[in-house]
């Protein structure tokens, strides 16, 4: 299943679950770092982005942890988040290609 | 303590304008979030960070734009959220219609008076093409006309973000005029009917435009561009004949007759919201669309009588077109209530 028209924060998300559950703010930290410093998600975005991707159940909640006092919750990739963010990245990476032939780049990675 | 609150008690304090149910799932969550950003392990530091720190701008902004979003709801959001996110979608719908269908009459009248169509016989001296006096030149006023109807075509073909900027840059010139009248001693005074005409009829529609984010279910986009050559012909060809044959005398002022627009689109729409074998969403959408429409035409309406402060006569008809709207909104809006229970909330799309 894949997600209708994924944004790019959405992409980032979910991207940043791919290697196991984070929190929000580790989240943030994540999608800051995958992006190069391009992406700064701020909370209230970065939510509204978890409450579509949770409804759309491609991620879920996955434990608790206490810290400093407040319970941090964690979330991860379902089966359905892991297949969609598959799909949007061989998405992209076909149009990466695309753009690198077009620019007469095709061989320059692999040189 | 700044306030007697700490860093924690304000962000739940921010958090306040979104929705309840929405709280209920994610203010701990984001509260949480919004700590660790701060919070950095070592207590002295993180105790001064509590008590004198504040939510910066952009994250209260963040979570005002997160609020919009879930309160003009779209698909996935709760039935009420949903039914009032669908009903303002609508309401901008037929505002841009509204400004639509006069900024093509305009244009069409223009050709006209130049005699664009040679075969065509020459205008009728009342419905020469008169732009407002002032520092704004008459080609800007022609090509606001253009952009109304440009505007309500990107939208009921779901180009959102062309129609938010032509919004923008089409609301701009009627600004530039308010202004200058109001320096030069252009404007009536006091000049409450042309600036609530600006912030109500332009400026409104296009801060509603909000209501078109990305959750949004798609617009129903044949019915709306049918719309705009069914208003033309219904509405204002009867109207320009009346001007035409110089019974202008007879026809209310702009918003008297966006008051008796207003309330034969509900006396239209009466017999549905009435029925009990209706099927409530849909009608019930409808009904909470022609009370938005409603409110705008009557603060219109009202703000606009200050016009005719010295004609008796023309602040009676205006309060009878007010009593008019009152009494055909009222009909409609039992079932308005009722929609916010029955609108359904379809799911988020997916493909595959």
């Amino acid at each position: 299943m894949v997600a209708k028209n994924m944004t790019g924060p959405a992409f980032f998300v979910l991207t940043a679950l791919a290697d196991g559950p984070r929190h929000g703010y580790g989240i943030v930290g994540e999608v800051a770092d995958l992006s190069q410093g391009r992406v700064k998600l701020k909370i209230g975005s970065l939510y509204g982005v978890l409450d579509r991707l949770a409804a759309e159940g491609l991620i879920e909640p996955d434990h608790e942890e206490a810290h400093d006092g407040r319970l941090r919750r964690y979330y991860r990739l379902t089966r359905d988040g892991r297949s969609a963010l598959a799909e949007e990245a061989e998405l992209r990476a076909a149009t990466a290609r695309v753009v690198r032939t077009r620019l007469g780049l095709a061989g320059e990675a692999a040189g | 303590m700044s306030g007697d609150l700490d860093l924690e008690q304000r962000y739940r304090r921010v958090l306040r304008v979104l929705p309840v149910y929405y709280r209920a799932q994610w203010e701990e969550d984001m509260v949480g979030a919004f700590l660790d950003g701060w919070l950095t392990g070592d207590p002295d530091e993180d105790s001064v960070t509590m008590e004198y720190d504040r939510p910066t701008w952009p994250e209260v902004a963040s979570v005002i734009g997160l609020a919009a979003r879930l309160y003009l709801g779209g698909l996935g959001t709760p039935r009420r959220y949903f039914a009032w996110g669908q009903a303002v979608r609508r309401a901008v719908l037929v505002m841009a219609l509204v400004h639509a269908v006069v900024g093509l009459d305009a244009l069409v009248l223009l050709d006209w008076n130049r005699r664009v169509i040679s075969w065509l016989p020459a205008a009728p001296a009342s419905l020469g093409a008169a732009t407002p006096n002032g520092v704004v030149p008459a080609t800007v006023w022609y090509l606001v006309d253009f952009a109304w109807v440009m505007l309500f075509v990107a939208l009921a073909l779901g180009y959102y973000r062309a129609a938010r900027v032509i919004g923008v840059l089409a609301i701009v010139p009627n600004l530039i005029y308010l202004l200058q009248g109001q320096f030069t001693g252009l404007l009536p005074s006091p000049p409450l009917g042309p600036w609530a005409f600006w912030i109500l009829i332009n400026l409104a529609p296009v801060l509603a435009m909000a209501a078109f984010h990305r959750d949004a279910p798609p617009t129903a986009r044949w019915p709306w561009l049918l719309a705009l050559p069914a208003g033309y012909l219904l509405v204002e060809v009867p109207y320009l004949a009346v001007v035409a044959t110089g019974n202008a005398a007879w026809l209310p002022d702009n918003s008297g007759f966006f008051c008796l627009l207003v309330s034969l689109a509900c006396l239209a729409h009466a017999p549905r919201a009435l029925s009990r074998t209706r099927r409530a969403a849909e009608s019930g959408v409808w009904s909470l669309t022609l009370m938005l429409v409603a409110a705008v035409a009557g603060a219109y309406r009202i703000a606009s009588l200050s016009d005719y402060r010295h004609d008796p006569h023309l602040i009676k008809v205006s309060l009878v077109e007010l009593l008019i709207l009152l009494v055909t909104v009222a009909l409609v809006t039992p079932d308005a209530a009722r929609t916010q229970a029955a609108a359904p909330a379809p799911p988020y799309p997916h493909l595959g």
